[in-house]
């Protein structure tokens, strides 16, 4: 029987025995359709809450701890510094590895009056970051691709200084091109880092007129050295500094201040452009001509300020990183709202400007360039703090590298990062709890297919004179089988379709709900669901299997029935 | 070209029946020429309908030797036995057998759509030609159950047809039917058997309709009834 008359003949028998055949097909529209909605469900939390709060292909390591009266300590181990890190970056499946290390010094930050109209104020943590580590995630935060597109259309500009050109670009080399936040995430940038003694100063710096001077193998550095600048004197007494601090661009002060002639290096100058005055420590107007420190947040922060703080804080949501470039905010190092841990002369009030964002940042603290993490370690908490690094962070080839590189990892002393331990239960919770909803859809397509045996055991009884005739005018048992198979993959195919556009609708119903119900609510995404495009596939081709499984015994005794015995019969 | 459409030698076919052995036929001797139209005669459990499967190819559970058209349909595997009966058999029954879901085209078309050489041009070709020698192409899409029994049976003719099945086998073909009506079944039949040269196998209780065939066999308890002389 050639297939256009075979899909004839069962269109037309299904047409004959349609409320059967719909009854049949709800099973399969149920079963297929709760597979689709969990493989999708299973799918969205991984992608779209998993994988956001743990970015994939990605594992955090640390040195391993051991458990002391219910704390982690970690004794008797060898310094963790580049030689570990690289031992590291050699292991199978590691694509790249780099140290981490996290601040060790008290300090304080305020900002975000530019956004709520007050500033926030907030212990501050910080984590030094190697620049190659977030760089090209910096790069696509900022979409910079398209921003240089959009900048080279434009007409060439020439300038002297950033006022001169459009809003959102910047002069360099005398033209005007579009800002590029993430290339200011540099060790290099021109931030004065004071010194007592070389042992505040890490790397190949030496301490130099009071402040790190990086050395070279010819000598000191030959780079410009830092512009010396007043502040504006406090209208009130010298704790208000701190406020004066806050308009620190306003280091023109340097001219006007009298008496204090030769520490402006270019009398009736201001700081050059993107920097500002940061006076040496709270209790001065003497500072030094800096950039502001190169600050990266998590992007989950701005989903939490959302979700939450903006209704709470009176603010208004905001609706993308793109609006928080550039953004700075004040951060006082040494400092604490718990304890005055450092003298006033050694603490720092510095600006930071907000330069990108990356998943590979603390989610409640700021990535800084680790150099600037290592000096502000070694110049509080001594030369041992800056030595080692805190943790590894590892991106693996794939998915699949990743127990291999844990085993590895393990092998040379280190154990996953709370955060990282925390990613990967979460990751199994979501596999598990998945498996065993796509279990219970299994369950159900199970059901279905008994009911599917049931009906067309049913089905060939009512039409065994049907199916003798059939046999008498030509049809071979397997043509019999096959007329009841196609029948049985048509109620499949159908109801795998259905199941998965019913799997589809349950999802928006589910998401729209949860928009409702749960917009204060941090971290819950846009929605829950991502459906793999084999998803619809996947349904139809187990509803065909599950019906064409229920219809196999009754379509082989629909192909032995005798047809001389039935007809003789009717 | 072998002139023999069918022999049977010592054909016996038995059934178990609630834990006995019935004896449908119990050797029969047959043998029917080409064009030849052989009525099957007798009381009701002779064995007709009996031999009729077996001669229609829908029965091959026999003993002893049955041979249509030069094959012995017991050695033949189902799908063989299938095309078999497709090409060279044409069944009638009394209850037309139609399938309700289908039309009257549709039910014409059917033995085209097993194992048939035919493309779909020219199946519908020859459905509508047969309807038309039968009076009734202008009811090729209506569904049968709309249609007397009279129109029923001829679409059950033409259906067996399609093919130009050199063997047309009737169960009972005016059964159902008034005498009007059965008198035209039996004129359209025996015009085939004139025209093209069918042979013809009727099983009836009818003697009328017996009368119109070339040859009367006569089955009693599964026996042949040999002819007077």
């Amino acid at each position: 029987m050639n297939v256009r008359r075979l899909i004839g003949l069962v269109a037309r028998n299904l047409r004959q025995s349609r409320v059967r055949a719909l009854l049949a097909m709800i099973g399969i529209v149920v079963g297929t359709g709760l597979l689709v909605f969990f493989i999708g469900l299973g799918q969205g939390l991984r992608e779209r809450v998993l994988n956001r709060i743990f970015p994939v292909n990605q594992l955090e390591i640390e040195p391993r701890a051991v458990q002391v009266f219910g704390t982690e300590q970690h004794v008797g181990q060898e310094p963790l510094d580049d030689s570990r890190v690289a031992q590291v970056a050699r292991l199978p499946g590691v694509t790249r590895a780099f140290g981490k290390q996290k601040s060790s010094f008290p300090a304080r930050l305020w900002g975000g009056k530019e956004l709520i109209g007050y500033n926030l104020f907030t212990e501050a943590f910080f984590d030094g970051m190697p620049v190659a580590m977030v760089r090209r995630e910096l790069e696509e935060f900022e979409d910079l691709p398209a921003k240089l597109r959009t900048a080279a259309r434009r007409k060439p500009q020439r300038c002297d200084v950033d006022l001169d050109c459009a809003p959102g670009s910047t002069c360099r080399d005398a033209a005007c091109g579009a800002v590029v936040y993430a290339e200011r995430f540099d060790e290099s940038t021109a931030i004065v880092l004071p010194c007592a003694s070389d042992v505040e100063c890490v790397g190949n710096a030496t301490c130099l007129a009071g402040h790190c001077t990086p050395r070279t193998t010819a000598g000191l550095s030959t780079a410009e050295s830092p512009q010396r600048c007043l502040l504006p004197l406090p209208a009130g007494n010298g704790r208000d500094l701190e406020f004066a601090n806050e308009v620190g661009v306003l280091a023109h002060a340097c001219v006007e201040a009298a008496g204090i002639d030769g520490w402006c290096k270019t009398p009736g100058k201001t700081c050059p452009p993107q920097q500002y005055c940061a006076a040496d420590h709270p209790d001065t107007v003497l500072g030094w001509c800096e950039a502001p420190l190169p600050a990266v947040l998590n992007p989950l922060l701005l989903e939490v300020y959302n979700s939450d703080m903006a209704h709470s804080l009176g603010g208004v949501p905001i609706a993308s990183v793109a609006a928080l470039y550039g953004i700075r905010f004040h951060v006082a190092l040494g400092d604490s709202y718990f304890s005055q841990d450092a003298a006033r002369v050694r603490q720092q009030f510095k600006q930071a400007i907000l330069v990108g964002f990356s998943r590979k940042a603390p989610e409640l603290g700021v990535a800084l360039p680790l150099g600037l993490v290592r000096h502000f370690n070694a110049r509080y908490r001594g030369p041992d703090a800056a030595r080692s690094y805190d943790a590894v962070l590892i991106e693996t080839r794939d998915n699949e590298t990743i127990p291999q590189v844990v085993a590895g990892a393990e092998s040379l002393g280190f154990q996953l990062s709370r955060k990282s331990r925390a990613a990967r239960t979460f990751g199994t919770v979501v596999l598990v709890v998945s498996l065993a909803l796509i279990l219970l859809a299994g369950v159900v397509l199970a059901v279905a297919a008994t009911q599917i045996a049931q009906t067309f055991a049913m089905l060939v009884h009512e039409r065994r004179r049907e199916i003798a005739i059939l046999r008498a005018i030509g049809a071979a048992q397997r043509d019999v089988a096959v007329l009841v198979l196609g029948e049985a993959a048509v109620i499949g195919a159908v109801g795998g379709l259905l199941g998965a556009l019913l799997a589809r609708a349950a999802a928006l119903a589910v998401d729209a709900a949860a928009h409702a119900l749960l917009q204060h609510v941090p971290l819950v995404p846009e929605g829950f669901f991502v459906f793999p495009w084999w998803s619809e596939l996947l349904a139809v081709a187990v509803a065909l299997l599950f019906c064409t499984a229920g219809a196999l015994g009754p379509s082989r005794r629909a192909s032995r029935l005798d047809p001389a015995t039935v007809l003789a019969q009717s | 070209m072998n002139d023999v459409v069918l022999v049977a030698r010592d054909l016996r076919r038995s059934f178990a029946a609630e834990g006995e052995v019935v004896c449908a036929l119990r050797g029969v001797d047959l043998r029917i020429e080409r064009g030849e139209s052989v009525a099957i005669v007798g009381r009701s459990g002779a064995g007709k309908s009996t031999l009729l499967n077996l001669i229609g190819a829908l029965d091959r559970g026999y003993e002893g030797e049955l041979r249509v058209f030069g094959q012995e349909l017991k050695s033949l595997q189902d799908r063989e036995l299938a095309r078999f009966r497709n090409r060279q058999i044409g069944f009638v029954f009394q209850s037309f057998n139609l399938l309700p879901h289908l039309s009257v085209g549709e039910n014409t078309m059917l033995p085209a759509y097993f194992g048939s050489r035919l493309d779909e041009g020219e199946t519908r070709r020859r459905a509508h030609q047969l309807l038309a020698d039968m009076g009734l192409d202008e009811r090729f899409d209506h569904p049968p159950m709309q249609l007397s029994g009279g129109e029923r049976q001829r679409i059950a003719v033409a259906r067996a047809l399609l093919l130009e099945p050199p063997l047309l086998v009737c169960d009972e073909p005016t059964g159902s039917l008034d005498a009007k009506t059965a008198e035209e079944i039996l004129l359209l039949i025996t015009g085939l058997q004139q025209r093209h040269g069918t042979t013809i196998v009727v099983v009836t209780h009818d003697p009328q309709v017996a009368a119109r065939a070339g040859r009367i066999v006569t089955l009693d308890r599964g026996r042949i009834v040999p002819e007077a002389a």
